[in-house]
């Protein structure tokens, strides 16, 4: 986790963020409640923004770089916008499938004509987990045996 | 527009004589599938959502499973005959409700696959019975068809990526459709849904998601897609459905004994009564349908009876109604429409002998 960002006029904890596009550029600026308020008084703009900011609901923090879809529209429809929001919204993701799903990782089919690369990876990570445990176990006889799958997965991994 | 074909057609689960069996009446596997590249369709601007329509259309069109497939698109149809491929499960009502859906049907009507639902591509294959290894069969090889010519959107790390979380990864969802009068009438349905709740999977009534369970009619179907393989997915349902299977007959039979002469009057009087009704709702008619489908499987009335009860069952609710009667009608002249239809398909069934099963 970041450090809560402070005001920029004072050193309390930041609650307002304000991006504003000066000449052309993006200007962030990070305020606390009172300060946000102050500064409002001698810039309306920035009041009105801030006004709004303290009432309406909360910016979006993620945005798909594909699609536009923001994590306030997933809290929203509690579905995504596109095949690349899984990469954009992953961390959010990820509490989400742990709860709602069986695992967080796929094992099922792939698409037809696609690669087995990803599958060979997972079975490599899974098979070098399963190796220690049955080394620590003292289970050689299995441990030998996947040491002899690894082999044959790296070889394959290596040639694809 | 076909939906008339589609009403008048046979097909497997209205009319294939001898594929329907006790308890279970179909078996159902639906797969979610979505282009790269492109929003799913709830995000999808129009443009956008009809470039996903034709290239998906296009690419079940291509397919030997689908020659002389039914393409309905929603925009162009009615409300009515919206509401017959809802009723008919070709079509969810999410994607009657829209107006950039479009679904290819098979000719036998075993498959259809939804365009511009919830996600891009929902393939669902359908078939009477249960018949889980050859439903999803069917399914695997249409997926790996459209795969073959469709860029799926697919992550090594999380599967088949689809537009809700409950979906993603296998994208799998099968279900079988049950009738559980025994159960019901024994007042232990409750307890085996809750059963079936903690165990992953879902009991929901006759048309899915949300709608209640008329004539002791249940959908159950897994509700976990991602971290258990399209086996393991299957393997578990199918378990739990023989287990189902089998409580329903230790049910049914517990009930036949104890209540002796009682069991076939009850079913006898329903006998009776769409035979004679003047006016039947869709719910009083799926509630009697489910005793003469009882009936059926033990042995009450002859078994080659049962395709005509399921048809009934189809048939008899409100939009297949009133398509059958070519207008709209008020909820009077279903309910008498409905009743002269159930009159004349019964006239000629036998009465009912004790039970044999």
């Amino acid at each position: 986790m970041s450090q809560p960002l402070k005001c920029s006029l004072c050193e309390e904890a930041a609650t307002v963020h304000l991006s504003q596009v000066v000449h052309g550029k993006v200007t962030k600026v990070h305020l606390c409640e009172a300060c946000a308020q102050k500064g409002g008084a001698m810039d309306p703009a920035v009041f009105q923004l801030a006004d709004a900011l303290t009432t309406a609901s909360p910016a979006p923090t993620l945005i798909c770089p594909q699609c536009g879809f923001t994590d306030i529209d997933f809290r929203k429809r509690g579905r995504l916008g596109c095949p690349s929001c899984w990469e954009t919204f992953g961390d959010v993701l990820g509490g989400l499938l742990r709860k709602v799903q069986h695992e967080p990782s796929h094992v099922g089919r792939t698409p037809a004509g696609a690669s087995p690369v990803g599958r060979l990876r997972r079975r490599l990570d899974d098979a070098r987990r399963e190796m220690e445990k049955a080394i620590t176990g003292e289970d050689y006889e299995v441990a030998a045996r996947l040491r002899d799958e690894i082999a044959v997965i790296e070889q394959q991994l290596a040639t694809s | 527009m076909s939906v008339e074909d589609i009403l008048a057609a046979e097909n497997e689960l209205t009319h294939l004589l001898g594929a329907q069996q006790a308890v279970v009446l179909s078996t159902r596997i639906r797969l979610a599938r979505n282009l790269e590249g492109l929003p799913f369709p709830g995000w999808a601007k129009i443009p956008q959502r009809k470039e996903i329509a034709d290239q998906c259309v296009g690419a079940l069109e291509a397919l030997p499973k689908f020659r002389r497939a039914h393409v309905v698109r929603m925009s162009e149809l009615g409300d009515r005959d919206r509401a017959v491929l809802v009723e008919r499960h070709l079509v969810s009502k999410e994607l009657a409700a829209g107006k950039s859906g479009a679904a290819v049907i098979s000719r036998d009507q075993t498959c259809s696959v939804m365009v511009n639902e919830e996600d891009h591509l929902r393939i669902q294959v359908v078939k009477a019975g249960w018949h889980l290894r050859g439903t999803w069969h069917i399914a695997e090889q249409l997926d790996d068809a459209l795969g073959g010519s469709l860029k799926l959107a697919f992550s090594d790390r999380l599967g088949f990526l689809t537009a809700c979380p409950t979906n993603v990864g296998t994208g799998l969802r099968a279900s079988a459709m049950v009738h559980l009068p025994g159960l019901c009438l024994a007042g232990h349905m409750d307890k085996v849904s809750r059963a079936l709740n903690q165990d992953g999977l879902a009991v929901r009534g006759w048309l899915g998601e949300g709608t209640e369970a008329a004539g002791n009619v249940f959908q159950i179907s897994n509700q976990q897609t991602l971290g258990l393989s399209e086996e393991a997915i299957l393997k578990h349902l199918g378990g739990w459905i023989k287990n189902v299977v089998e409580q329903e007959w230790n049910a049914r039979r517990k009930l036949a004994q104890e209540e002796g002469e009682k069991f076939v009057d009850r079913l006898s009087r329903s006998l009776g009564l769409l035979r004679s009704a003047r006016l039947l709702t869709s719910s009083e008619a799926m509630n009697m349908l489910s005793h003469l489908r009882l009936a059926c499987d033990m042995g009450c009335l002859p078994e080659e009876r049962r395709h005509l009860v399921d048809r009934l069952m189809i048939e008899g609710q409100p939009a297949h109604v009133q398509a059958r009667a070519g207008q709209e009608l008020d909820s009077d002249g279903r309910d008498r429409r409905r009743a002269a239809v159930v009159r004349e398909a019964l006239k000629d069934f036998p009465d009912l002998v004790p039970p044999s099963a």
